[in-house]
C-alpha cells in the first residue's frame, strides 16, 4: 500500500506495483498542511485511475474530529461512497460509525493505537482491516494475527480482519502523531494533520542559572531516523500481517516509485522462496537514493529506544536538481522535447521525469539536440529534445539526478 | 475602521478563529474552512472592513490560527 500525495505520486505507486494507495482530502487527514492534498472534486478522477489499473484507493479521514467537522466528515464519507472509492481510513469514533453506518469500508487507523487482541476483536465490529500501532514488536504482531485466525474474527465483509503494519518511512518521536509539540509552539496541531515538525531541529540546553547554553553532541536529540524493514521483510511477513505500508504522503512521487518498487519485489521474492539476505542488502542500496533520514527497524525487532538523526533533512546518496518542463512530445519517433529553464543538461547526465499522467521516469541521456542539431549541452532558456521510451507530457517537470554531497 | 483579511484557501478548518471571534467567522459546512463574514472575495483573499470594536477578538483569532492566514490592518 503506496502513498499518493497527488496524480504524480499516484502514477508512480502504479508503475511501482502498489496493490492500494491511500491519500487525503485537504482536511481531516493527517498532512492537512501539505500542499499537494487532493480536493473532492479530484475523486472521480482517482476512482477512475485506481479502477482501470485494478487497484484499490482508501481515504484518509484519521484525524481528531470536532463537532465543527461533522458535517465535512460526513460529506468526505459520501462522496468516497458515490465515486466508488474502496474504504475510509478512519481513526475517531464519529467517522468509524458514520461510515459503517452508509456501508462504506472502514479501516482503523494507526493513529487508534491497536496494540491488543481485544482491540482488534472490538474494532472488527467496524473495520475489516486494522492498522496497528507502529510501537509493536514482530512478536507482538504475530500473537495478534494468529488469535484472529484461532478466534475466527472476522469483519463486516465476513472475511477475517486483516492487519496491516507500516513497514517504511518516517517515524513519529512521540507515540504517532500523539504529540504535542507542534501545537505548544504554533498552536498547530499535530493530531488535527499540522505537525510543523519541530522535531526535525536543533536544540540547545540553557542553564537557568547563568545562561549559558550547550549545543547538543547529536543536535537533532528528537528527530527519530526512518522506518526500514526491507532486509527483514521476511520476518515481518512471517508475522502474519496481510498489507504493508508506505508513509510518505509528502514525499515526492520518485520516492513513491522507488519505496513501492522495492516492496513490491521483496514481497514477491519471499513468496516465490527466493528472498535473500543479499538481494535484500540490494534492496535497501536503492532505497538509500530517495528521500531518508538514515534507517532503523524501529521498534519491530524489540529495541528498547529510538534512534536519532544526526543532520538535518535527507541523506539520500542522490538528490534531483530542477531543470525545466516538458514542452511537446513527438509520439511517432518517440521523441520528447523541453525548455531548460535553470541549471543545464548534458549528454550522460541522469534524469528524472514526473508529471501527474506521466508519473515517473528515469533515464540517461544519451543523444541530446537543439535547433542546432545535436549538441553536447543545452543551456537556460533553450528548447532541447531527448528521446524516452515512455511518453511525456506537456509541463512534466525535468530534473537531474546528481550525488548528493556529504 | 480596520480591515480583516482572510486567505481562505489556506485554512485547515481548526475553527479558533470562530472560537475567538464568533461575530465575524463561521465554519462552511460545505468544505470545512472558515467563512469571514460580510466581506469581499479578492482573488481568494476575502476582505472585510469592521468597526474597531471587534479589534481584541480578532487579534486573537490572528494570533492563534495555526497557519497565519489571517491579517489585521488599518489600526
Amino acid at each position: 500500500m503506496a502513498p499518493a500525495g497527488g496524480f504524480d505520486s499516484l502514477m508512480a505507486a502504479i508503475q511501482g506495483g502498489a496493490d492500494s494507495v491511500y491519500f487525503g482530502i485537504d482536511q481531516l487527514n493527517m498532512r492537512a498542511r501539505a500542499t499537494m492534498n487532493f480536493t473532492i472534486e479530484d475523486l472521480p478522477e482517482i476512482s477512475r485511475i485506481c479502477k482501470a489499473h485494478g487497484i484499490r484507493s482508501y481515504i484518509t479521514l484519521n484525524t481528531i474530529i470536532y463537532d465543527h467537522d461533522l458535517p465535512r466528515a460526513r460529506a468526505i464519507v459520501n462522496a468516497a461512497k458515490e465515486h466508488g472509492i474502496s474504504a475510509v481510513i478512519a481513526s475517531d469514533q464519529a467517522v468509524i460509525s458514520y461510515a459503517h453506518s452508509v456501508g462504506v469500508e472502514v479501516h482503523i487507523s494507526t493513529q487508534l493505537n491497536v496494540t491488543n487482541f481485544e482491540t482488534v476483536r472490538f474494532y472488527s465490529l467496524f473495520a475489516d482491516t486494522i492498522v496497528l500501532s507502529r510501537e509493536l514488536s514482530l512478536v507482538q504482531v504475530k500473537k495478534i494475527t494468529d488469535a484472529i485466525r484461532a478466534e475466527q474474527v472476522k469483519g463486516p465483509s465476513g472475511r477475517l480482519v486483516e492487519i496491516e503494519i507500516f513497514v517504511h518511512g518516517a517515524l513519529c518521536m512521540a507515540v504517532s502523531g500523539k504529540c504535542y509539540l507542534s501545537l505548544h509552539t504554533q498552536n498547530s496541531s499535530a493530531n488535527r494533520g499540522a505537525c510543523v515538525q519541530n522535531c526535525r531541529r536543533k536544540y540547545k540546553v540553557t542553564d537557568q542559572e547563568d545562561g549559558h547554553e550547550f549545543a547538543i553532541e547529536n543536535e537533532y536529540i528528537m528527530s527519530a531516523k526512518d522506518l526500514c524493514t526491507v532486509d527483514f521483510l521476511d520476518d515481518v511477513l512471517e508475522s502474519g500481517v496481510a498489507v504493508l505500508k508506505i508513509e510518505g504522503r509528502g514525499k515526492g512521487p520518485e520516492y513513491v516509485k522507488t519505496v513501492t518498487q522495492c516492496y513490491r519485489e521483496a514481497a514477491d521474492a519471499y513468496f516465490a522462496g527466493t528472498y535473500t539476505k543479499e538481494s535484500a542488502a540490494e534492496w535497501k542500496y536503492r532505497l538509500e537514493n530517495v528521500y531518508n533520514r538514515g534507517f532503523w527497524s524501529g521498534y519491530y525487532l524489540g529495541q528498547k529506544l529510538g534512534e536519532w538523526n544526526d543532520t538535518a533533512g535527507s541523506k539520500a546518496r542522490r538528490r534531483k536538481i530542477y531543470l525545466g518542463k516538458g514542452s511537446n512530445y513527438f509520439d511517432k519517433i518517440g521523441v520528447a522535447e523541453f525548455l531548460i529553464e535553470s541549471y543545464s543538461l548534458q549528454k550522460g547526465d541522469q534524469i528524472l521525469i514526473t508529471g501527474p499522467t506521466t508519473g515517473v521516469i528515469e533515464t540517461v541521456v544519451k543523444e541530446l539536440h537543439t535547433s542546432d542539431g545535436p549538441v553536447e549541452r543545452a543551456g537556460k532558456g533553450e528548447f532541447c529534445s531527448i528521446k524516452t521510451d515512455e511518453p511525456v507530457r506537456r509541463n512534466d517537470k525535468l530534473y537531474k539526478l546528481v550525488a548528493a554531497e556529504k | 475602521m480596520i480591515t480583516v483579511t482572510l486567505q481562505r484557501d489556506k485554512c485547515i478548518g481548526c475553527n479558533y478563529c470562530r472560537e475567538h471571534a464568533p461575530q465575524r467567522f463561521t465554519m462552511s459546512k460545505k468544505d470545512g474552512k472558515a467563512v469571514l463574514l460580510n466581506s469581499t472575495d479578492k482573488r481568494g483573499f476575502f476582505v472585510a472592513r469592521v468597526h474597531e470594536d471587534e479589534l481584541a477578538s480578532l487579534e486573537k483569532a490572528s494570533g492563534a490560527c495555526p497557519v497565519k492566514i489571517i491579517r489585521i490592518s488599518g489600526m
